[in-house]
């Protein structure tokens, strides 16, 4: 991993469209900016995480009964 | 054209449906084309297929059939990169986690699926508004 050491306001550049800013350090808490271009999606970790695992899940929701309980399940939905 | 997937074989596809992701699932970016076929006539379930990855393919509902309130908001960046002119050309899908206890099926509220449906071009979605679970029940 390359690590640098960035004072308030300055940057760091990633390839030729990334730039991350460091815009405030306040204690343990550090404001970063992010300028990324449209197609580059950029989330807290965190989120990106959970959401990445759940897709997974998801994504084996096959089952041999699915079909079972998805017929079941669709008498149970409250159309709105 | 002609596919072959894991759950529903060989199935031949009309191009024009197509549903090109402009940027992927999380975790599958490089599953860049699917198709929505309905579960069975009547459903509101719909499969998300991959076209590139016949093993995978996502269940999906409306999110509002679930939670009628819902209202999430789509940033601009997902509104021009999905070449979005109008709110009519938007539909959203919540991906559905189904486990071996029915009643322990959970969508994904906080990353649905948003699909401009004119343009067959879509995009998942995390929302910023942290209120929509990762793992909403609905049962």
């Amino acid at each position: 991993m390359l690590i640098l050491t960035r004072k308030m306001g300055e940057v760091i550049t990633i390839g030729d469209d990334i730039k991350v800013i460091v815009l405030d350090i306040k204690g343990r808490h550090v404001r970063v900016g992010v300028e990324a271009p449209r197609q580059t999606k950029v989330y807290r970790e965190e989120i990106y995480q959970m959401i990445k695992d759940q897709n997974q899940a998801s994504s084996q929701s096959h089952f041999n009964h699915i079909d079972d309980i998805l017929t079941n399940f669709k008498g149970i939905i409250k159309s709105t | 054209m002609k596919i072959r997937t894991s759950r529903f074989g060989e199935i031949d596809i009309d191009e024009s449906k197509i549903i090109e992701m402009r940027t992927g699932i999380l975790g599958f970016n490089k599953l860049n084309r699917f198709i929505m076929l309905i579960h069975e006539e009547g459903s509101p379930f719909y499969w998300f297929q991959s076209l590139d990855e016949g093993s995978i393919a996502f269940i999906t509902i409306n999110p509002f059939l679930i939670k009628s309130d819902y209202d999430p908001e789509v940033d601009d960046h997902t509104i021009e990169m999905l070449e979005i002119e109008k709110e009519e050309d938007i539909e959203l899908m919540a991906i559905l986690t189904v486990r071996s206890d029915p009643a322990r099926m959970t969508a994904n509220l906080r990353a649905p699926l948003v699909i401009n449906k004119q343009k067959k071009l879509a995009s998942q979605v995390i929302l910023e508004d942290e209120q929509y679970p990762v793992q909403y029940s609905i049962s």
